[in-house]
């Protein structure tokens, strides 16, 4: 089998929103994402994990550069999009046409909010076939049973009958669905999940990411997950991306994460996490549990876990870079002085064994 | 649907009693009697008709009974549906059953009725066909203006939200405002006085709806001997420049301002970034996803635009001397005419009601989130 | 919302950290009312409006000093006198020392605010009582003496005022140029455009100095825009307040009422107020007379507190199920202290900013009645000026213009005001 190559390659990404400055200090501004880099392989799922305004949203925002511009701003990076007529392609240099024909055809995106992400006053059924008219030359006929089929994948009954209703006569994980199968309907290769169960209940979480993974064995798609949840990273995701104050501090497959955090945030973070039957006072918080291993390997410093990283500096230091600390697994540390280690792009071709996963 | 607009017709009655009610007690409150005020309105009138006023105003209202029976009087003379005799006058017959008789022997019929909106003394004619004559044409100027309001302060909105910071966007919004500061009745006299008057600008006529020689106009403008001659319908809209854009610059300014607002808050809207992700160009994401939700502040500002339009047509018609309602209104308070007064009133009610309901049909359609039930 | 469009940083801490931390608890906190204050002021447009604001309010205050034909000083057989400290009024009088007595109270920041407010209305009060009773014009006023005794020589020396004529001052005489033919008197506009005489914004028809009618206007603007604003906002809060708190019957009741006045055109129920009830001193009830312009602040009030209550109603709805009120409630106090102490200065907010946009509108109501000839008969006013503009049947650019501009200056500036103090109160609002 060739090396497969990656999807999605993120490389240095920076981007930057205008700070308030304080009085009479000159306004920062603030960097919602800073030197991050990751790789998407086909049918991947890729889990970027962080709390809110860890920049996890304004990455996969940018894949689709849906960030708006201004306020924000796009500093530095490159966002490398395998296209099978074009090769591959930068995305950050596209202009808005070709980015059009990005938008929903290869990279479609759901958002966290199913209430707020559907336009009010237009039926579910013209919402979707808007996407299929728009990037397939078809007829309208022929979105209409797209549209159909679509909203019948994704367990919606009746769906004739359901896609000339209004968003509002749907519940929370109905309307999920519908943007999901809106976001799938084009058939993309790549999906960005921004937090897709957040604002879910807890038996619509399951059945909405039970879904997704059926979907993407079905179709093959990779799948960007963004999310806060644990729990929802160990059931689904391949490989890892740990955020903190818009930097990636850790990288690695599911399993290596999981099962041997390195860096102070990873190891704070899963400490955190509750264990079922497994009966605790009270739980750690980040902070308590977020230390240094004591076997950190050898020619790497990791700087300590602080809540409120330098405004200039960043979060881990001025020279902290991703580097491969051992094999597939990347760190956001500094090499020790008279080491030589070069920070690396982190690509990670790891998928779990599917069927364990969905059994 | 058809059940909605009879329930909220019915819901608006009590208003529309109450506009009236507040008006006429206003009225029966003021100093001296109702035959007093209108009595006393000339002093040299004839002794007839001095006393044919009398009698009139005595089976209206009924001169010594309290203000509250004076008003039922009036409204029962008002209403479409009540007692009525057939023989008294033409003008008030009706369809009903029969209820009995009267002392004289005439039939009294329970039923539909022709509404009689009484007589008016300044005019000395009936209230109805000076409405009938005056009401067309106020109707006419608000119709112009509020389509008027309504396109150009979208297309201005939504440049000015679109261009957020841009020079326009800056210039507008403060223009904007200040716009709606401007008095109508400066902006008024100040366009009459430099745009109408000869010693400046005489481009537009002064006042009045149509030219001296309207009456002998072809419609249409056309080449014709002497020249080029405007014919009606421009000479018309050529007297109705003027009024019309006093008449809605200021909603034009306040609308403006509503929809650059109401753009800017739904151009963040999940929704719009979910078209966007769906790879949609700027302008259908603008115009289909962000303007739609944005209409809907709009439709619910149009019914309170029409009460503010009816006053401000009191005042443009009172500068540009157009016999509308408005000028009619005035000239009945200044000489209180209280059959004129309680008929503008009740008209004035009615077409604000009408843009009531018009409004909330419109949002019922806009909105699928509204219910008719 | 999602961090992309709103991204929220963790709040920036230098290696002091904890020294810059506390720095936000050094600065002493400052109540909401002083927050919103200095929030509004960052507006420019609310600075400019407070400036015209004050500008009127000075000209109110001390239009005598400014527009007057009683000359501030005279000297005549080499003795100094005033006439015009004898020719106050008793409302020039009371407004002056309300004027300095505001002043005064100012500067004295050690008392607390509330008894400041108190002092201020005694002030008004007892000076309004004691002038009214005391203080009479010489009758009659004969606006010329000074200015015919300085022509004659008899007096040695007259102080005039910077606007030497009062606004009822009919002055048919004042010629620069003693060879323009009087026919030519017909029009009087400003000096500066070239009017050889001596009136900085021309005549009215009448004669009348139209600089000093219009300073003298600001009082009656000022005192119908706040009075008016008033008596609509106390009325929109005792209708609205029981509405939205009792909701249900009362609600529906009370919203019909509301419709009802806010669906009549409002100016036709002005006009018709006004016209019904005619004369210097209309009988509003049987028995009670009172001044015109009472009766015009009256009916401004009266005509424009539904849309007060719509608001008091709408947040009075939204905070009766809030834990305080309920609190308040259980502890049994009377409904009087529940609507007006606990909840009344919560839902404050956007009434006070709709009384910004309504002394605008109360002013805009009053211009526009005298403009239709409703308004008073003789006291100047902006709205009656622009009517003369218009009346005699030529256009006199200068009434139509400088009137008009102070009507729209003045209603420009509240909307400013009431526009910062909108972005002030609610943040949410796009600017």
């Amino acid at each position: 089998m060739p090396e497969p190559k990656p999807l999605l390659q993120i490389e240095d990404l920076a981007v930057s929103f205008p700070g308030k400055g304080e009085r009479g200090r000159p306004a920062v501004r603030t960097q919602a994402v800073d030197r991050v880099s990751m790789s998407l392989f086909p049918g991947q799922t890729l889990a970027v994990v962080g709390e809110s305004g860890s920049g996890k949203s304004v990455s996969a925002l940018s894949v689709l550069r849906l960030v708006p511009t201004p306020p924000g701003h796009y500093d530095r990076g490159r966002i490398l999009w395998r296209d099978e007529k074009h090769g591959t392609v930068d995305l950050l240099t596209r202009n808005e046409k070709q980015m059009r024909s990005v938008r929903g055809n290869q990279i479609a995106m759901i958002f966290q909010e199913p209430m707020t992400s559907l336009n009010p006053v237009y039926t579910v059924g013209s919402q979707i076939m808007e996407a299929i008219t728009l990037h397939r030359a078809v007829t309208r006929a022929e979105a209409l049973a797209i549209t159909e089929r679509a909203l019948r994948d994704v367990g919606i009954a009746d769906p004739a009958q359901r896609l000339k209703e209004y968003p509002h006569q749907l519940s929370g994980g109905m309307r999920q669905r519908v943007m999901i199968a809106m976001a799938l309907a084009c058939e993309p290769e790549l999906l960005l999940a921004d937090e897709p169960t957040t604002a879910l209940d807890v038996t619509i979480q399951a059945q909405i990411l039970e879904l997704l993974r059926k979907l993407q064995q079905e179709k093959g798609m990779a799948i960007m997950l963004i999310t806060h949840d644990l729990g929802v990273v160990a059931e689904n995701a391949d490989v890892v991306a740990v955020m903190y104050a818009g930097r990636i501090c850790e990288y690695g497959s599911v399993l290596d994460i999981f099962d041997r955090p390195m860096h102070p945030y990873t190891r704070g973070l899963l400490a955190s996490m509750p264990v079922l039957g497994k009966a605790t006072h009270r739980l750690p918080t980040v902070m308590d549990a977020a230390t240094i291993p004591g076997d950190f390997p050898e020619g790497f410093i990791v700087a300590p876990h602080v809540e409120n990283p330098h405004p200039v500096d960043g979060y881990g230091g001025a020279a902290a870079r991703l580097y491969e600390v051992t094999p597939g697994r990347w760190v956001l540390c500094t090499p020790a002085p008279g080491h030589d280690a070069t920070p690396t792009l982190p690509v990670l071709d790891y998928k779990r064994d599917t069927m364990a996963a969905t059994s | 649907m058809t059940a909605y607009i009879l329930r909220r017709t019915l819901l608006m009655l009590p208003t529309l009693l109450g506009m009236t009610a507040v008006v006429f007690f206003i009225m029966a409150a003021a100093p001296g009697s109702v035959a007093e005020l209108l009595i006393s309105s000339d002093g040299e009138m004839r002794a007839g008709d001095r006393q044919a006023r009398i009698d009139y105003i005595k089976e209206r209202y009924g001169l010594d009974d309290p203000a509250p029976v004076q008003y039922l009087r009036w409204l029962h003379k008002v209403s479409p549906v009540g007692v009525f005799t057939d023989s008294t006058d033409d003008r008030v017959a009706g369809y009903g059953l029969r209820v009995g008789t009267d002392p004289q022997g005439v039939a009294t019929r329970l039923g539909l009725k022709t509404p009689d909106l009484g007589h008016s003394f300044i005019k000395n004619r009936p209230v109805t066909d000076i409405l009938a004559e005056t009401l067309p044409i106020t109707l006419l100027l608000n119709l112009l203006s509020v389509p008027l309001v309504y396109v150009i302060a979208i297309f201005s909105g939504v440049y000015a939200a679109r261009h957020r910071g841009g020079w326009f966007d800056v210039a507008s919004s403060s223009s904007m405002l200040a716009l709606w500061s401007v008095p109508t009745i400066w902006a008024g006299v100040l366009l009459q006085g430099f745009l109408a008057n000869e010693s400046y600008i005489s481009m537009f006529p002064t006042s009045g709806l149509h030219g001296l020689r309207a009456g002998e106009m072809r419609f249409l403008p056309m080449w014709g001997d002497g020249g080029f001659a405007p014919g009606w319908l421009l000479d018309t809209a050529w007297h109705l420049v003027l009024p019309v854009v006093c008449l809605s610059y200021g909603s034009f300014a306040f609308m403006s301002k509503l929809t650059r607002s109401a753009v800017l808050e739904n151009m963040h809207a999940d929704f719009v970034r979910t078209a966007r992700a769906k790879g949609l160009p700027d302008r259908v994401v603008l115009w289909q996803h962000t303007l739609r939700n944005s209409l809907l502040p709009l439709i619910t500002m149009g019914a309170f635009i029409i009460p503010g339009m009816l006053g401000g047509s009191v005042i443009v018609e009172y500068i540009f001397g157009i016999p509308g309602m408005g000028k009619l209104m005035i000239e009945a308070i200044e000489f209180k005419d209280q059959e004129v007064v309680m008929a503008v009133t009740l008209m004035g009610g009615v077409l604000t009601l009408i843009a009531y309901l018009v409004a909330d049909l419109c949002y019922a359609i806009a909105d699928p989130r509204v219910s008719y039930e | 919302m999602s961090d992309a469009a709103n991204p929220k940083p963790s709040p920036p801490i230098t290696a002091d950290g904890p020294a810059a931390a506390g720095h936000a608890s050094v600065t002493p906190r400052r109540s909401m009312t002083r927050q919103v204050i200095g929030e509004t002021l960052t507006h420019w447009g609310a600075r400019l409006g407070l400036v015209w604001v004050v500008a009127l309010v000075f000209m109110a205050v001390f239009a005598p000093l400014i527009a007057n034909s009683q000359p501030i000083a005279v000297r005549v057989d080499g003795r100094w006198s005033s006439p015009m400290l004898v020719h106050l009024g008793a409302l020039d009088v009371t407004l002056l020392v309300t004027f300095f007595a505001a002043a005064v109270l100012v500067m004295l920041r050690r008392i607390a605010a509330r008894w400041r407010w108190l002092a201020l209305l005694g002030v008004v009060v007892v000076t309004g009582v004691i002038a009214g009773l005391t203080v009479s014009v010489p009758q009659p006023v004969v606006h010329a003496q000074w200015r015919v005794a300085q022509a004659e020589g008899r007096a040695e020396r007259v102080v005039f005022a910077p606007i030497p004529y009062s606004p009822n001052d009919r002055v048919r005489d004042r010629v620069r140029d003693q060879s323009i033919d009087a026919a030519d008197l017909k029009d009087v506009g400003p000096w500066w455009a070239g009017h050889p005489h001596n009136h900085w914004l021309g005549q009215d028809p009448l004669r009348q100095d139209v600089a000093s009618r219009m300073i003298h206007a600001a009082r009656i603007a000022l005192g119908v825009g706040f009075i008016a604003t008033g008596i609509a906002m106390t009325l929109g809060i005792l209708i609205g307040a029981p509405m939205g708190y009792f909701a249900g019957a009362v609600d529906l009741i009370g919203m019909r009422l509301v419709e009802v006045f806010e669906f009549i055109p409002g100016l036709f129920l002005l006009l018709i107020f006004a016209a019904f009830f005619p004369g210097d001193y209309p009988e509003i009830i049987p028995g009670l007379k009172i001044q015109r312009i009472y009766l015009i602040m009256g009916i401004i009030g009266l005509t424009g507190w539904a849309g007060y209550a719509r608001f008091v109603r709408a947040e009075f709805l939204k905070i009766r199920k809030q834990d305080y009120v309920q609190a308040a409630k259980a502890c049994g106090l009377p409904l009087r202290s529940v609507l007006f102490k606990h909840m009344l200065p919560n839902g404050l907010a956007p009434v006070l900013v709709s009384a910004s946009f309504g002394v605008a509108s109360a002013i805009l109501a009053e211009a526009t009645l005298s403009f239709l000839g409703l308004g008073l008969n003789e006291d100047p006013s902006w709205g009656k000026l622009l009517d003369q503009a218009v009346k005699s049947g030529t256009f006199i650019w200068w009434i139509a213009i400088f009137p008009g501009a102070a009507i729209f200056l003045t209603v420009f500036a509240y909307n400013l005001i009431g526009e910062a103090l909108r972005d002030a109160i609610d943040p949410h609002t796009q600017r």
